[in-house]
């Protein structure tokens, strides 16, 4: 099949409609470049993100470094978005189909991103405090050499952690999680080393009954790419955006703990792999898919790469702190092995010390920009004509 | 600590050196004022130094045999209450202080066995393995112990008591105007307790009574390099409790989906609650977990904040984001009043914020707040532009029934009678926004004491709404097919907007100069009412020979007969016209009857001769009562049932 013919890039087909329109207005000449740099831009940031190696840890796929470098695209992508679809010669174009029936769905699927953007706020807070466990995991096993006392320290922790990603894995109903009960339940229980029981806490609800998973299924109803003359028009970049926009809360939810993420693999979202720009994304859909799925089976608590080091790590020292339990005094390569593992467990928990609160903070500009732009885009509406609702 | 590993002592003059210098940290360890710092210090350079001396005097070993009597004693002690059913500090303060001491011993004996050299000797290795087994043991008690006390002390307060339930007006703006009924509002003021110094509001969260437990098992745990757990057990309680209460005032998370979505009278509700429920939380729940936080934390740097912190995030973030909703949703204008709730106790509480998370860590809660503050301004900008707009907009096909008071005008004027109690905010929000092109605003004049407020940014937009209000009453006016009508529409309506400012602090905006001009305008169009419907009834009875001293009897029948078709079709019609002021209603009778009594009289009068022939129909009382019949608001005819 001659890539010419019938995989016609999205490029392609712009620079063919550009002949076609040649006697079309200065401004219209204008609008088709901006369009094209615009998925230019698009393909290369995503292009970036899927090269991104495995092996160095520090940028690897869905670790908070990549995360945050993706909201960063994000962000540029929809500042670039936005200057085609406002600062356009036409501001009544958004009035006219296609477009009148698009740039609705739009803001509605930007309300959903927000939600989905608290209830990874939610989540973030969540795996704050897996850090704060895992500090005090490597805090007892920092100390040489390692006691009786600092490895039921360390297990002790560990076993908080374990249940506390499993608890928030579980997707188990909130209300239930919330009848804990402090007060009884502490003493008779005959472990030397009394874990609490972790609780699923109800501010980390998005609201009752609320699916991250579902929230993006949602997103992705009639998301269909632009047929026939459409595609050369603003249709093109409000349908790249909300693909954007769709993939970033997706990959979102898949790396952070999240009410409710039962399905999240068998979303899919129409995205023509013609299209240039989309073949990045595609990849990484396809890539973080291929983790979730293994993740359904394997039970971890997010894809997030440090929250699956530390998961790892979580499980290697716990079977070192039981077998210490078991023989007592470890030395020797054993030893080593678990300081080996303590390490590296507090240079994870030291890359969340640094990430976790700016990606916060970056979820939060998210939110705010989607929140900005749906402003001046019903304001925009408003002003190309439609009347205001009656009072009465 | 490094410093003193420098080996074991081997003779006598050390030895001394080192009782010397064991008795000055004893000495200094006594006395009060050290910062905690200091005294931790000190507890170290204790222990180190005790364990120096005994295994100085032990030449053979007997130092150690020492430390592991010392270690035994503490274990047990420690150990008892492992099989133990009761809590320790349940038990009572006896037990709780002998265990806090046997951990505290534990804990310096290991600090003096870590101080040594330990790889040498394999039986300190051994009881420095011991002893922090024991330690262990004794931590794990001690946050179990933590988490039982702050939840069985942890105290609930009643909301109801803090700050009264009564946000400024109960009344719910809905869309319908029906329902908006001209009834006089109750000012009741919800400023009880807004005006207190945050100080006021404190309440106890744990009892005060086990504070000291708290801090004593604060102390020995981050003594002992525990106060991760610490803080990991203090955060989840304190966390949780809030949550409960949150939960208690009624509050439920919302998904900005589900907000946006939400009908009007709902979102209200919900909007007047989360101004209420903001105020507790921050200003007495918020403002007391603090003060606990500090009590027990004190002097332990930024710990006390890092726990406030953890503990309040959540809530605070949920409070915020239905803020963020109820701000982004469609800015209708029957939102503003409650916008401006929301605006006006965020604005309130900006302060209380900013000291509560005043660290670094907290800056993001404040910048929330801030960015929050910000949005809700605009989105009460929106609404009430919204609200100009929908004034202007406002749209009928047919004419007002009646010509009485139009639902339009009730509702606007009672909606902005609100106004003047949001004076100050709406005067800062509204100071950059021009009121707009339609604006035949009277420059105010006056006095220099009334000139403030007349001149303020909200009297500006005031007097720019009832323009477009009056405006739009014309246009609405013009809809009536007889011109008398029309008049009788705008004089109720315009009379209307005068009462309603002037029977309100809305006077002081609007100035004695606007109330002036509004009186003269209805007057006129009651003057121009009388002059369309009673000009060519009274005609009938105007003398066109002045100089002559009677008309001829044909005239007269013919006059007669004119005025008493025009009369009776007159109030056919008016009778179904209504005027709801009484007042009005009874001075525009007086005046009608001023003005139509006297010239039948005058006519009848000047042609008594024909006074008694059939052809008057109606006597002059006739007239005159049954003009009290106008403006009644049902039809009625004068054929039917007055018939002489």
């Amino acid at each position: 099949m001659p890539a010419t013919d019938y995989q016609a890039s999205f490029l392609g087909r712009i620079s063919i409609r550009r002949n076609q329109v040649i006697a079309m207005d200065g401004n219209h000449e204008q609008e088709l470049q901006d369009l094209e740099l615009f998925s230019k831009h698009v393909s290369e940031r995503f292009a970036e993100l899927l090269s991104s190696p495995d092996d160095v840890p520090f940028d690897a796929l869905l670790s908070i470094s990549w995360l945050r470098k993706l909201l960063d695209f994000f962000l540029c992508c929809e500042a670039e978005f936005k200057g085609i679809l406002m600062m356009g010669n036409d501001p009544s174009q958004i009035s006219k189909p296609p477009l009148d029936r698009l740039i609705p769905e739009f803001l509605d699927r930007s309300v959903k991103a927000l939600d989905v953007c608290n209830a990874v706020t939610n989540g973030l807070e969540s795996v704050r405090h897996y850090q704060k466990l895992a500090e005090i995991v490597v805090s007892a096993l920092e100390q040489k050499p390692i006691g009786d006392g600092q490895s039921r320290r360390a297990k002790k922790a560990l076993t908080s952690l374990m249940s506390a990603m499993n608890v928030d894995d579980k997707e188990c109903s909130a209300a239930k999680a919330t009848e804990r009960s402090w007060s009884f339940s502490r003493r008779g229980v005959s472990s030397k080393d009394r874990v609490p029981e972790h609780f699923r806490s109800v501010s980390n609800q998005v609201a009752k009954n609320w699916s991250a998973a579902k929230q993006i299924q949602a997103m992705t109803n009639n998301l269909v790419p632009p047929r026939g003359a459409e595609g050369s028009g603003l249709a093109s970049p409000v349908y790249t955006m909300n693909v954007i926009m769709v993939f970033v809360m997706w990959a979102l939810v898949a790396a952070i703990p999240c009410q409710e993420r039962n399905g999240l693999s068998a979303i899919h979202f129409p995205a023509p792999k013609q299209l240039n720009w989309a073949q990045s994304i595609i990849g990484l859909h396809e890539k973080i898919g291929e983790e979730w799925k293994k993740k359904e089976k394997k039970g971890t608590a997010g894809l997030l790469d440090e929250m699956q080091k530390m998961e790892k790590l979580g499980n290697i020292l716990m079977d070192f702190t039981d077998s210490f339990q078991f023989h007592g005094d470890i030395t020797g390569q054993k030893a080593e092995e678990a300081a080996a593992h303590a390490a590296e467990l507090a240079e994870t928990c030291r890359r969340m010390e640094e990430g976790l609160l700016p990606l916060q903070m970056q979820i939060r500009e998210v939110f705010h920009r989607i929140v900005k732009t749906r402003t001046e885009l019903l304001n925009a509406l408003d002003q190309v004509g439609k009347s205001p609702p009656p009072l009465l | 600590m490094d410093g003193c590993r420098s080996g074991v002592p081997t003779y006598e003059g050390d030895l001394h050196v080192v009782a010397a210098a064991h008795h000055i940290v004893k000495a200094l360890g006594a006395t009060k004022n050290l910062s905690d710092d200091l005294r931790k210090i000190l507890i170290d350079l204790d222990s180190h130094l005790s364990m120096i001396t005994s295994n100085i005097d032990s030449k053979g070993g007997r130092g150690l045999v020492d430390v592991e009597e010392r270690l035994d004693q503490a274990e047990r002690k420690i150990m008892r209450w492992e099989t133990d059913p009761m809590m320790i500090w349940d038990s009572g303060p006896k037990e709780a202080s002998d265990y806090l001491e046997a951990v505290d011993e534990t804990g310096k004996l290991v600090d003096g066995l870590r101080g040594l050299s330990v790889h040498e000797n394999r039986k300190q290795k051994e009881i420095l393995h011991r002893a922090m087994n024991i330690l262990q043991t004794a931590m794990s008690r001690l946050e179990e112990e933590l988490i039982h006390i702050l939840v069985r002390h942890g105290q609930q307060f009643e909301p109801k008591n803090m700050y009264s339930r009564s946000i400024r007006k109960d009344i719910v703006y809905d869309e319908s105007f029906v329902s908006v009924e001209d009834e006089p509002t109750k000012e009741t003021s919800s400023q009880n307790c807004s005006n207190n110094e945050s100080g006021e509001c404190i309440v106890d969260l744990v009892h005060a009574d086990v504070i000291p437990d708290i801090k004593s098992i604060a102390k020995v745990m981050f003594t002992s390099n525990y106060g991760p757990e610490f803080c990991e057990a203090f955060i989840s309680v304190q966390k949780e409790a809030l949550e409960q209460y949150f939960s208690f005032l009624g509050t439920e998370n919302l998904s900005i989906e589900d907000v946006l979505k939400m009908e009007w009278t709902c979102l209200s509700s919900k909007m007047n609650k989360w101004t209420w429920s903001m105020k507790i939380i921050v200003r007495v729940y918020l403002a007391s977990e603090k003060q606990l936080c500090d009590q027990v934390l004190g002097g332990l740097g930024s710990v006390s904040s890092y726990c406030f912190l953890e503990i309040s995030k959540a809530t605070i973030l949920c409070l915020l984001n239905f803020g963020e909703a109820v701000a982004m949703g469609p800015h209708r204008p029957e939102k503003l009043l409650r916008l401006l709730d929301m605006y006006e106790t965020l604005a309130d509480l900006l302060r209380d914020i900013d000291t509560l998370f005043s660290e670094e860590a907290g800056s993001f809660i404040q910048l929330q707040f801030h960015e929050l503050l910000e949005r809700l301004g605009e989105s009460a900008i929106a609404a009430f532009k919204a609200f100009r707009v929908a004034i202007s907009s406002n749209r009928s096909l047919y004419p007002f029934a009646g010509g009485g008071v139009h639902p339009l005008n009730k509702y606007v004027m009672n909606y902005i009678r609100m106004f003047p109690e949001y004076c100050s905010t709406l005067n800062l929000l509204l100071k950059n926004q021009h009121p707009g092109v339609a604006d035949q605003v009277t420059k105010p004049d006056y006095g220099p004491d009334t000139s403030l407020l007349t001149s303020c940014p909200m009297a500006y937009h005031l007097r720019s709404i009832t323009s477009c209000l009056e405006s739009n009453l014309h246009k609405k006016s013009q809809l009536y097919k007889d011109e008398a009508l029309q008049h009788i529409f705008l004089m109720n309506n315009i009379h209307y907007l005068v009462q309603k400012v002037k029977g309100s602090e809305l006077r002081l905006f609007f100035g004695d100069e606007w109330i002036r001009k509004h009186n003269a305008m209805f007057q006129q169009h009651a003057m121009n009412y009388e002059r369309a419907t009673w000009s060519s009834v009274v005609s009938f009875l105007k003398d066109n020979n002045p100089g002559s001293s009677s008309m001829s009897k044909s005239t007269f029948k013919e006059r007669c007969k004119g005025f008493s078709i025009a009369f009776e079709e007159v109030y056919k019609t008016q009778t179904r016209w209504s005027i709801p002021d009484p007042q009005l209603r009874e001075d525009l009778r007086i005046s009608t009857s001023l003005k139509v009594v006297l010239a039948y009289r005058t006519f009848l009068g000047r042609n008594l001769a024909y006074t008694d022939d059939k052809c008057v129909k109606h006597t002059v009382e006739h007239v005159e009562n049954s003009l009290l019949d106008l403006f009644g608001g049902s039809s009625r005819s004068l054929r039917n049932s007055c018939r002489w």
